[in-house]
């Protein structure tokens, strides 16, 4: 895990050098009993993991490997087909624009959150009047059950009746076909996505920048730092532990982001704003005559995707900590 | 050191032991499953209306239907979108409500799966019900369900708007004088027509009575008649004449915008009889015109009263009880009111008529009707809806034209149903 | 920092907040709207003909919904830092052996879509015949938490000094001791942050509820937003007034914990 101390603290070791070192039979006792005590502490998130998380993993990966009807659902017989599921989701029309749209979606949400949850979090540090309580509010997003803002945003965007339209041609300009044109519905459901997502930015890289001593900004600013120079070369640096966390996590949130885009434009218009969550909902869910094996394909290939992700953090991460 | 140890560990274990332990021990409030025989006992009953809570007439009426067969009825109500998976997975895990109320097109689903009655195991008498209504539930020849009330698509009128554009509504007899009309109002400053064209069912369900007015079949989605159906939305978007957001609507948004009272026509069901005079609109009801003349058929709507599959079959005779008490004539008169559906019997609709003469147009439509899974599609007709729904979605939105659009769709719904 | 509050920036801050609130602004216009008016093109920007049945629907409805939503949430919670914080415990200080492969579980566990969770558990809770119970709902809303909460709970943790550990040894204090005594009062702000992500998460949740508990006594509120999505017909001044209604306890709980997340998430234990 990584160890997430500032520069002064920062020590590769546990001791801070001031405790007695421990000698070797004291040190072999912790040993056998500290790695009890360990797996003790760890035994309920154990048992929890195994029955809460095994399960439906389970449960979904052999969803797809067999051809299951709604009858072979019910009575349980369906035929081990091996990876034919996965093939004829590789093969789909869909499977293209769902993949394109998924990276699209998540990177460009990615980005803007990060950034814009950066800036902000960098904007509030500065302790101005009412910035904490601006702060607070920043977080209001984030109360609204998904169903309440996706739509809220739907309104939003209506083509006719929508708010955002009204003020365009306020201003002159033509309304946009935002939840119903093949080129804007990426785009729509990838903003009101942003939006959703800033607030559990601002908050991881608020706390971040709550543990940068402020004597290392003092000793910038007599060394003739400007903001700019602080923020490149004491923030951001500082920050990285804590943004390379917010952004996995980022990743592996959006990547399974469904309501938003369901109930926004359900997928559509046609496959435009498809994605592989809505892809796997659109089939198993959708429709009066449910396709689970297909369905749990998709939703394997989406795990997959972050689990790639996921090992190339961890593997960034012990590079790091070698180093 | 090896007490302490011991501690840790068996502390460890107890907290485990606990949080599983409460899980299971407080399992107090209901499981619901209805599985106990024990004498009364009590019936689950699903449906999808969770817009009637503990206090509504439609709870009240199924409770006392569950006292007069002697048993207690637990109701729940699910979101519609959700209630066929939620009934997969019950009956997959052999906890199957004893009565189950869904929408039509899901029945074949259901049927298909295993876990409905036939009428022959549970011996209900469906001999009463108009046969184009009762058409949903028949699969293979055997039926699966009663219907507790019916309902389709008309095209609802503002008097105002058209007299205001000098239309006369009787000269609407096809979809030229229907295109005609909405060039009228679209040149007096008024909003033609709206409708549902959103990628789900619903917007399947909206497109079917032009689909099937052109004389379009849905075993062959590319035919020319289909594309002449298509075509039409098509045009109508693109001059105007029905708004950008029919890609987007469901038949709700779809009726909202007609309640603002700036369109001439909006396409929507029996069930919005209730709302067109709280919106104040002085209105008129038209049956969906045929490409040619005539009316068009319309899909039938209308959830179906089933009888799933339990393992102690003794359960179906009292299940029975209940499903007649809510399906006799007079109850067929209370729930239909109320839901704004119209009766599927000539005797419960005569009174519904004898009550409200405003429902006569629709009792005629209800009767004109097509179930969209007759003609033996069953469950070929999700695969086939789902590939209709979106070529309307990409030959409205212009990425595609009506005729590639519905190429695209009957290959892959062949490919589908094969 | 200079002593100097600049004003614009006060002023430039209340207008960002505004942007981002805009959409909650029009929620809550939505919810005063009259259903003729829904659609309305160009839509109102004010509330001109505000209507308040949406918020008597609410009022005289929801109030039992928001009840359990709360319940759940708090359960949620203790039941999150409950499981997460031993075992971030155990994974920061007390180095087991595969520590590294259950920090990955944790993460791939984070990636399992929420909809293949709930068919999971769907069958699980059956069995175990808490389907439809509260309880069972706390349990399925902590798996959205728990992970997170241990990544929290750990990376916090790893930063308390060795000194406070071995302090606590040279006094005689079990692994159990110094966690109770040393390491939670220490870890205040990470727990109140878990504590505060748990809580907003089983709050919006509705995948769960609606598998999992749609069929019992006590319902949570977005169930409860369900009562206005009839099959053929939706209630949307009443839907925006429940959710308005229903992100005020929440607001208040983030004003009151939002001083502690602040400093929660990877503070060092000596500064406070």
């Amino acid at each position: 895990m990584t160890t997430i101390q500032t520069a002064p603290h920062g020590s590769v070791g546990d001791d801070g050098g001031v405790a007695l070192a421990a000698t070797p039979p004291r040190a072999r006792r912790r040993g056998r009993s500290g790695q009890w005590a360990a797996w003790a502490f760890l035994a309920p998130v154990v048992i929890y993991l195994v029955v809460f998380y095994a399960y439906p993993l389970y449960r979904n990966i052999e969803l797809s490997v067999r051809d299951y009807t709604v009858r072979s659902f019910v009575q349980g017989d369906a035929p081990f087909v091996g990876l034919d599921n996965y093939v004829k989701v590789f093969q789909s029309p869909t499977f293209g624009p769902a993949f394109l749209h998924t990276a699209l979606f998540t990177i460009i949400s990615i980005v803007f959150q990060f950034a814009i949850g950066m800036v902000l979090a960098v904007f509030f540090h500065q302790n101005f009047r009412l910035s904490a309580t601006l702060r607070a509010l920043f977080l209001v997003p984030w109360l609204l059950p998904l169903i309440v803002s996706a739509s809220t945003w739907s309104w939003m965007l209506n083509s006719d009746s929508g708010v955002v339209n009204a003020a365009l041609e306020a201003f002159g300009l033509p309304g946009i076909n935002w939840l119903t044109s093949p080129d804007w519905a990426l785009t729509s459901v990838i903003i009101a996505n942003i939006w959703i997502g800033i607030p559990f930015n601002l908050v991881i890289l608020y706390s971040g920048l709550q543990n940068i001593p402020t004597d290392l900004y003092e000793a910038a600013a007599l060394d003739g730092a400007n903001g700019w120079q602080k923020f490149w070369r004491i923030t951001f640096p500082l920050l990285k532990p804590v943004s390379a966390i917010t952004l996995l996590l980022g990743l592996i949130y959006t990547l399974k982001v469904f309501d938003i885009i369901w109930i926004m434009t359900r997928g559509g218009p046609g496959t435009a704003s498809t994605t592989f969550a809505t892809w796997s909902y659109q089939l198993g869910f959708a429709s009066t005559l449910p396709d689970f094996s297909p369905a749990a394909a998709v939703g394997n290939v989406l795990i997959v995707i972050a689990l790639i992700f996921g090992i190339i953090y961890i593997r960034t991460q012990r590079k790091q900590d070698i180093a | 050191m090896i007490a302490r140890k011991r501690a840790r560990l068996i502390g460890a274990a107890v907290l485990a032991a606990a949080v599983i332990g409460g899980v299971t021990a407080c399992s107090g409030s209901g499981s619901g499953s209805g599985s106990s025989s024990s004498a009364g006992g009590t019936y689950t009953f699903w449906d999808p209306y969770p817009q009637f809570d503990a206090s509504a007439d439609w709870t009240k009426l199924v409770e006392q239907c569950g006292t007069d067969a002697g048993v207690t009825v637990k109701r729940t109500g699910y979101d519609t979108s959700d209630l066929t998976n939620k009934a997969l997975l019950a009956g997959q895990q052999g906890s199957s409500p004893d009565l189950l109320l869904v929408d039509n097109p899901v029945v074949s689903t259901l049927a298909d799966a295993g876990i409905l009655t036939t009428t022959a195991e549970n011996k209900l008498d469906t001999s009463d019900i108009q046969k184009n209504i009762l058409a949903a539930g028949v699969l293979d020849g055997k039926t699966y369900g009663v219907p507790i009330g019916a309902n389709t698509l008309a095209l609802y009128y503002n008097k105002a708007v058209l007299s205001a554009a000098g239309v006369d509504v009787s000269t609407i007899k096809d979809w030229n004088s229907l295109t005609a009309a909405l060039a009228k109002v679209k040149a007096a400053g008024k909003k033609g027509i709206t409708f549902s064209a959103i990628g789900t069912e619903e917007g399947s369900f909206q497109f079917l009575p032009w689909f099937w007015g052109s004389g379009a079949d849905l075993t062959q989605l590319d035919s020319d008649k289909a594309v002449q159906a298509l075509s039409l939305w098509t045009d109508w978007v693109k001059q105007g004449y029905a708004p950008n957001s029919v890609i987007n609507n469901t038949q709700t948004t779809s009726w909202q915008e007609f309640a603002t009272g700036d369109f001439a026509f909006g396409e929507n069901g029996t069930w919005q009889l209730g709302n067109v005079k709280k919106a104040g609109i002085d209105y008129g009801i038209l049956s969906i015109p045929g490409l040619d003349g005539g009316s068009a058929p319309a899909p039938t709507g209308g959830e179906f009263m089933t009888i799933p599959v339990q393992k102690d079959t003794a359960r179906y005779a009292t299940s029975k009880k209940i499903a007649e008490c809510l399906t006799s004539t007079e109850n067929f008169v209370k729930t239909d009111t109320t839901l704004s559906y119209i009766a599927p019997t000539s005797a419960a609709q005569k009174q519904q008529v004898a009550a409200n003469p405003e429902l006569q147009p629709w009792v005629d439509a209800v009767a004109a009707a097509k179930g969209r899974t007759s003609d033996n599609l069953g469950t070929k007709y999700p695969k086939i809806s789902q590939q209709l729904w979106g070529a309307v979605q990409n030959a409205l939105s212009g990425s595609q034209t009506p005729e590639a659009a519905l190429k695209a769709a009957q290959s892959a719904a062949a490919a589908a149903t094969k | 920092m200079n002593g100097k509050r600049p004003w614009w920036k006060t002023a430039l801050g209340v207008v960002l907040t505004l942007i981002m609130l805009f959409p909650v602004y029009w929620m809550i216009n939505v919810s005063l709207t009259p259903t003729t008016e829904m659609r309305k093109s160009p839509p109102n920007l004010f509330p001109v003909h505000a209507t308040f049945e949406g918020y008597q629907a609410v009022i005289s409805q929801q109030l039992p919904y928001l009840g359990t939503s709360l319940l759940i949430g708090l359960g949620t919670v203790v039941l999150t830092v409950a499981l997460a914080a031993p075992a971030a415990y155990s994974l920061a200080k007390l180095r087991p052996r595969g520590r590294g492969a259950l920090n990955f579980v944790l993460l791939i566990a984070q990636m399992i879509p929420g909809i293949i969770m709930a068919m999971g558990f769907y069958a699980i809770y059956l069995n175990l015949g808490i389907l439809n119970t509260v309880w069972g709902l706390v349990i399925a809303d902590s798996t959205l938490a728990v992970p997170f909460g241990v990544l929290i709970f750990s990376a916090f943790m790893s930063g308390i000094p060795e000194e406070l550990m071995s302090a606590a040894k040279i006094d005689g204090a079990g692994t159990w001791r110094t966690f109770r005594s040393i390491v939670l009062p220490v870890s205040r702000n990470s727990i109140v942050t878990v504590s505060l992500f748990a809580f907003l998460w089983a709050w919006s949740d509705f995948i769960f509820s609606s598998t999992l508990n749609a069929g019992g006594t006590f319902q949570t509120i977005t169930l409860g937003i369900y009562k206005y999505i009839g099959n053929n017909n939706q209630e949307w001044n009443a839907i925006m007034a429940t959710a308005v209604v229903a992100s005020i306890p929440a607001a208040v709980l983030l004003v009151i914990a939002q001083k502690y997340v602040a400093a929660g998430v990877t503070a060092g234990a000596v500064k406070d």
